[in-house]
């Protein structure tokens, strides 16, 4: 296991290197000056000075050599837009809000989306199921941004129980905190939990359909013991690629929601970045959702071995 | 003796009632990031006016008024002395000298320090004649020195920073956490999520601020912006107006107050005079003759079929002011109210048609399909023109959506059919004629093939030369026939189609006092608002 996971490591430098070179070229492959962007309404003769300064007058393979020296070295540059402000700070202060947010969406998604599927799979055409796979299919079709407002509109508008936008951090405590998170976390949850209720289901059905979950049940094993340990665990493998897959997708493509509740997390930082050119704002963000992604998935291939003992990558 | 003691419990309860905490939080769409003011332009104008001070500001009469500097006077035209005020401190205790003065206009004349640089050209030197006195050489006489070089809004160049604060703090920290001599200062930044503001306890003017603490936030979608004013998250929407099919609504609500004035600068299409059908190699001949050209006539008409009131009621919901020039009328003295029934490009749709059938397109037949350069978001305004024209002229019109970078690359390169774009914060005459009606125009085609095309979007030799002198003009009646003049013959021209001018709007909490000292267009002033 240690070898396949070293092996996989390795494979994901490669990976990450390859997807920061191609973003770094093919930000400067496409239209729109960054620099004639933040001189718009101001003095064009200070661009040559400020290209001179972030080093954007030299030819493009040597920026790329001084971005991958500094990359190495921990440095992600500095923003083109922000007076002097390091790429690392942006995400660094970035980074815990997304990371909150994803947590906490990633908790509601599995927690109901599991439960559901569960539920669903049990109770097989009955009306819970109709419902459950009626709510499913609204959770999946509907899109984050109107949920989002919805859910403003109804839980701090009508209601007048959570704020509306805005962020708090961990250390102001507890309740400041999970308060301005649980509507974006609902807002961004929710259509995964559905899509995962969907997948639990279906995997669900096979399994009980097995004829081992038939053995369980001439030995007169609880029913609550069949599902859950015996069933739930077997149907775990298709659930978790999907988890894997929403979690990362949670890191770095909650900039709907992050927008609807105004957080500043990474998603809308990328956005921002793009929509001024900003280079190294840009590079930086994906590198970093590109090293998400990447031990995600490599997270889900360790947990295949756990839940199933069978999968033995070695071999 | 029952009374006697209810009444006293009473006042005993007013008395150790606590004092309402004067705690404002406000909202502005753009982005939060940094807020040194040589870098960054208006995206944190909002938090440079709390923190920092000029050395003059307007007036909401747009007058200048002293700030650091407590008065000016023109010892010879070209040789300013500035009297600075006495016992100001910086944030982090040190005191405002013309040490300072130099230093800023030093960094803020130096490109690679700052993006104001421009604004100082005119500026020869700033010397240091005793501790509370400088003097400002200039090259030529400046008629909008005192707004456009001295003031916050318009130029910002000479917003004075410290010295000492840049070298201890480095440039990222002294952005994310500067210091002025502003009436509050910066406590708290989260980046990008919000700035805290607090008192300025040794601020010069003991009666300001009156609030203890302002937080901002940013939030760039509109409806939570809407429902966060609505629920009271937050108090005040500042920066750009809020979206302008939101403004009825919130006029509705009775916790809110809408304040409206006119805000200073102006939106437009601008026509590529280098491409057919509206070419126009030569703009220096009278308007008769100009008019004979198909070329202009098609411009013309196309300005002629702009119905203002019709595209301010339908894409601004009512928000606006039909423009017919670059000098807005938030400028007043200088505003020619006349215009929009002077300007040869009033609306006129039978003359309209009249010319583009002249120019050989009857009902709009055989005239090609353009493109029309916008930003995505410009859509919706974008699509009413479409079908203005669509109705007026029989002519279509293709969006051509683009990021603003990108259509600043098109706009400098001329690369482009029609184009809409525009000002904000203009406060002087200097930024509506100079900064882009003449032919050297940062914003007239700057990196096009001058081979190919020898000007930008307009050109026209009495422009320049009346922008020229009004700049130098110091007497203010005198300047005022300038601007006129020159703002007409744009018009006349069709420099640009001229849309509106946009209306500056402040959406607040009925619980928060908004002076109207400090309704200043286009600025949000907090020194002094209190809360109920």
């Amino acid at each position: 296991m240690q070898r396949y996971i070293a092996r996989r490591v390795l494979q994901a430098v490669i990976v990450i290197w390859a997807v920061g070179t191609l973003v770094f070229f093919m930000l400067r492959a496409v239209p729109g000056d960054p620099i004639q962007a933040l001189l718009a309404d101001v003095d064009p003769g200070s661009a040559d000075a400020i290209r001179a300064k972030l080093g954007l007058d030299q030819p493009v393979h040597v920026q790329y050599l001084f971005w991958l020296r500094n990359t190495v070295q921990g440095d992600l540059g500095q923003s083109l837009y922000g007076s002097h402000v390091s790429v690392n700070r942006i995400i660094l202060e970035a980074v815990p809000r997304t990371l909150s947010l994803a947590t906490l969406a990633f908790v509601i998604s599995f927690a109901l989306g599991l439960a559901a599927g569960v539920v669903s799979a049990v109770k097989k055409y009955s009306l819970i199921d109709h419902i459950l796979t009626f709510a499913a299919f609204i959770g999946i079709s509907v899109p984050g941004f109107w949920l989002g407002i919805i859910l403003i509109l109804v839980f701090s508008v009508g209601l007048k129980w959570l704020p509306a936008i805005g962020y708090e951090p961990l250390s102001e405590g507890i309740w400041p905190w999970l308060s301005h998170l649980i509507l974006p976390a609902l807002a961004a949850g929710l259509p995964f939990s559905a899509a995962i209720a969907r997948i639990t289901r279906s995997a669900m059905l096979e399994v009980l359909q097995q004829e081992y979950i038939m053995v369980a049940r001439s030995k007169g094993l609880k029913e609550r013991k069949i599902i859950l340990r015996h069933a739930l665990r077997n149907a775990l493998i298709p659930v978790v690629t999907v988890m894997g897959i929403s979690l990362a997708l949670l890191f770095s493509g909650a900039v709907v929601v992050e927008n609807v509740f105004a957080i500043k997390g990474l998603g809308r930082v990328l956005i921002q970045g793009i929509i001024n050119r900003d280079y190294p704002v840009v590079e930086g963000s994906i590198l970093l959702v590109a090293v998400f992604l990447v031990f995600t998935n490599l997270a889900v291939d360790v947990v295949y071995t756990m839940i199933d003992p069978r999968i033995d990558y070695e071999s | 003796m029952l009374k006697l003691a209810c009444l006293a419990t009473a006042l005993a309860l007013c008395l150790s009632a606590p004092v309402l905490a004067q705690d404002l939080t406000i909202a502005i769409k753009a982005s939060v990031d940094a807020a040194d003011p040589h870098q960054l332009y208006s995206p944190n104008r909002n938090v440079q006016l709390q923190v920092y001070e000029p050395l003059l500001y307007q007036d909401q009469y747009l007058k200048p008024q002293p700030w650091l500097a407590t008065s000016w006077e023109a010892v010879e035209p070209k040789v300013w002395l500035i009297h600075l005020r006495e016992g100001v401190k910086f944030a982090n205790g040190q005191p405002f000298t013309a040490d300072d003065v130099v230093f800023t206009y030093n960094r803020s004349k130096d490109p690679a320090q700052s993006i104001h640089s421009a604004n100082l050209v005119n500026v020869l030197d700033v010397v240091k004649v005793d501790d509370l006195t400088v003097t400002l050489i200039l090259e030529r006489p400046q008629a909008s020195l005192l707004v456009k070089t001295l003031e916050r809004a318009s130029g910002r160049a000479m917003t004075i920073v410290n010295s000492r604060a840049i070298e201890s703090m480095g440039l990222e920290q002294y952005g994310l956490t500067p210091v002025g001599t502003g009436p509050f200062m910066v406590t708290d930044h989260q980046l990008g999520q919000s700035l805290t503001l607090e008192r300025f306890p040794n601020y010069y003017d003991p009666e300001r601020p009156m609030l203890d603490r302002v937080t901002i936030i940013p939030i760039p979608e509109p409806e939570p912006l809407a429902a966060a004013i609505e629920t009271g998250d937050i108090h005040l929407i500042g920066g750009n107006a809020p979206a302008a099919e939101l403004i009825d609504r919130f006029l509705s609500n009775p916790d809110l107050v809408v304040s409206e004035v006119t805000g200073p600068g102006f939106q437009a299409m601008f026509i590529n005079p280098w491409r057919e059908p509206f070419l126009v190699p030569d703009f220096n001949k009278p308007f008769e003759e100009l008019v004979q050209e198909n070329g202009f006539k098609v411009r013309l008409a196309i300005a002629k079929a702009f119905n203002r009131e019709d595209f301010i009621q339908r894409a601004l919901f009512g928000r606006g002011i039909p423009a017919f020039g670059t000098v807005n009328p938030a400028m007043g003295f200088f505003f020619d109210t006349a215009i929009n029934e002077t300007s040869e490009q009033r609306y006129d749709l039978e003359a309209a048609r009249q010319l583009l059938a002249d120019a050989g397109y009857p009902n709009g037949e055989g005239f090609p399909t353009l493109k029309l350069l916008t930003t995505p978001a410009g859509r919706r305004e974008g699509e009413i023109i479409v079908n203005m024209y669509q109705e007026n002229l029989g002519i279509t019109l293709e969006l051509d959506l683009k990021d603003f970078t990108v259509l600043t690359e098109d706009s400098n390169a001329m690369n482009y059919d029609l184009m809409r774009l525009g000002s904000g914060g203009d406060y002087d005459p200097d930024d509506a004629l100079v900064d882009w009606m003449v032919t050297t125009s940062r914003f007239n085609g700057l990196t096009r093939d001058t081979s190919v095309m020898p000007f930008g979007f307009f050109s026209d030799a009495r422009v320049d030369e009346l922008s020229a002198q009004q700049a130098t003009e110091v007497d203010l009646e005198a300047r005022k026939a300038l601007v006129q003049e020159a703002n007409k013959i744009t018009s006349d021209k069709v420099a640009a189609v001229f849309t509106h001018h946009p209306t500056d709007i402040l959406v607040y909490r009925t619980e928060v006092n908004y002076p109207d000292v400090s309704r200043i267009p286009g600025l949000v002033d907090l020194d002094r608002v209190t809360i109920s």
